[in-house]
């Protein structure tokens, strides 16, 4: 029991590594997802092409090649770029090129719901705006997007998880800077120290069932906000109702 | 121009990466393997979620929740970890004497004697093995949601003609399952394929670990330089190796989907 409270103590800033790649990763994500679903949604052949290619080769890939692809990509160009510039220290750190590669792969699964949830919205709600004389940022501001993210929220609440989940390969794909160490390094560092992995990798799986569960929390509050037109579901009773 | 030509054919066919042609094995039989591991326990938690008695139904909806709320990679490197020890300690039990637990240094295992040695193919099961209780929880949900989506009244109908409850399970409601559950489990399948990149974490030397390797700065004494660092391009070749993957299996998917859906939906999703 000692030695659970110990972890418990070890890995609490390790998971602020965690929570910092994907909070870092999130916002950015969210606005380019937006784009690449309107473009893939355009009529614009060509940026209709790029987006559902980007979205494509994203979705289709492991992360964990696209961390090595991108990660070697930037190292080969450190002597004739990022160098003479004088940023390589900051392009190459892991806490930029994490959230980079996080941010450029879950834009494209995001960019999947949120298309899957523009094609949903109801076509009449589009033609009464339009019969009002709305203008297309209008119909797309007052209209489409509010109808848009209602339905994609709940999908998206599973993309962050999934997001937050996949931070636990970033280091292993990544070099790790001094004590920078995120859930997985530590856990892994311990489990070479005294071979407990029930203890370790236990302890790291209950850090990340708890972001889990409060990610899904707060995004269920956001949720409720954003559904506040609709009458709301009757509450849990904890006492019986004797009288009628 | 021809000399360029045969210098990259033979570059390009040299020892070290026909070994790293030959590693794509390792990944092929990861994912076929891990996968129908993954059908099969998606079938065992389904089946347990669905049962009556509540023991079953709490082991199979706590399985598919907690295994379904830790990172793959987590559960990845901790099964096979945790698998190799719990051999270690039932074999500590039997070979160790107290002379040799008491000559052991290291904090595991127990004693020397005890040491279970893994290699490649051990990991490979190993590995499919994690990859099949991993994704297998994913197909739990999917095959438990399959099996609530047949339609009542063929069970009803099954139950007409005198079907006991094992026949009404293995006759009708599975194999009408399969084709509510099909969508699904193609989602499960990429997720697969997608986590065959992480074998090199189990020390399996695939597709990964060898690109690493040929794409690393290559310098001989007597020659120089060979090639400064070339791994980005040996990562693109695999970027475009998954999505080449995932293109293939969702046309064998559709094919699937349109022949198992002879008959039952009117009208197959394109």
């Amino acid at each position: 029991m000692d030695g659970f409270f110990n972890d418990l103590a070890i890995m609490a800033p390790a998971v602020a590594f965690n929570i910092y790649f994907a909070a870092a990763s999130i916002p950015l994500g969210f606005v380019m997802a937006v784009f690449l679903a309107l473009g893939k949604a355009s009529p614009n052949p060509l940026i209709n092409a790029l987006s559902r290619g980007y979205i494509y080769a994203f979705r289709g890939s492991p992360l964990f090649i696209q961390f090595f692809m991108f990660y070697s990509l930037a190292l080969s160009l450190n002597l004739t770029v990022w160098k003479p510039l004088g940023i390589s220290g900051f392009v190459l750190h892991p806490l930029f090129v994490g959230p980079l590669v996080l941010v450029l792969n879950t834009a494209a699964y995001t960019a999947e719901i949120f298309y899957g949830a523009l094609r949903a919205v109801p076509r009449g709600a589009i033609e009464a705006a339009r019969a009002y004389g709305m203008s297309r940022t209008q119909q797309f501001r007052r209209v489409v997007w509010p109808n848009l993210i209602r339905l994609a929220w709940p999908a998206y609440t599973n993309e962050v998880v999934f997001l937050f989940h996949a931070t636990a390969i970033v280091y292993f794909a990544l070099p790790v800077v001094g004590p920078q160490a995120d859930l997985m390094i530590t856990a892994k560092t311990l489990f070479e120290r005294d071979y407990n992995a029930f203890l370790h990798f236990s302890v790291a799986a209950i850090y990340f069932l708890l972001v889990s569960l409060v990610v899904f929390f707060l995004f269920g509050l956001i949720y409720q906000r954003l559904m506040r037109h609709l009458p709301a579901q009757p509450g849990l009773r904890f006492a019986p109702k004797w009288l009628r | 121009m021809s000399e360029d030509l045969a210098f990259w054919a033979g570059y390009i066919t040299n020892g070290k990466h026909l070994t790293w042609y030959a590693s794509f094995q390792f990944t092929v039989y990861a994912a076929l393997l891990g996968g129908a591991l993954a059908v099969v326990f998606g079938l065992t938690g389904a089946t347990l979620k669905n049962s009556r008695f509540v023991g079953f139904r709490l082991i199979g909806s706590t399985y598919s929740s907690i295994v379904r709320g830790v990172p793959d990679v987590l559960f990845f490197l901790f099964f096979p970890l945790a698998f190799e020890q719990g051999v270690e300690w039932l074999v500590s039990t039997q070979v160790c004497s107290v002379e040799s637990i008491a000559a052991q240094t290291a904090p595991w295992p127990p004693c020397r004697e005890a040491n279970w040695f893994l290699g490649t193919t051990e990991y490979l099961l190993l590995a499919s093995v994690s990859l099949g209780l991993v994704y297998g929880a994913f197909a739990t949900n999917v095959i438990h949601g399959a099996m609530r989506a047949v339609p009542a009244g063929q069970l009803e109908a099954a139950r007409a003609y005198g079907m006991s409850a094992a026949q009404v399970l293995w006759r009708v409601h599975i194999r009408q399952m399969w084709v509510y559950a099909l969508p699904g489990l193609s989602n499960v399948w990429m997720l697969i394929v997608k986590a065959t990149s992480l074998l090199s974490l189990l020390q399996i030397a695939d597709i990964v670990l060898w690109a690493d390797r040929l794409g690393a700065p290559n310098f001989l004494p007597t020659v120089g330089l060979v090639h400064d660092d070339w791994r980005w391009r040996y990562y693109l070749v695999l970027f475009v190796f998954y999505i080449l993957v995932t293109w293939l299996s969702e046309r064998a998917f559709e094919a699937l989907m349109r022949r198992t859906g002879r008959g039952i939906l009117s009208e197959v999703p394109a």
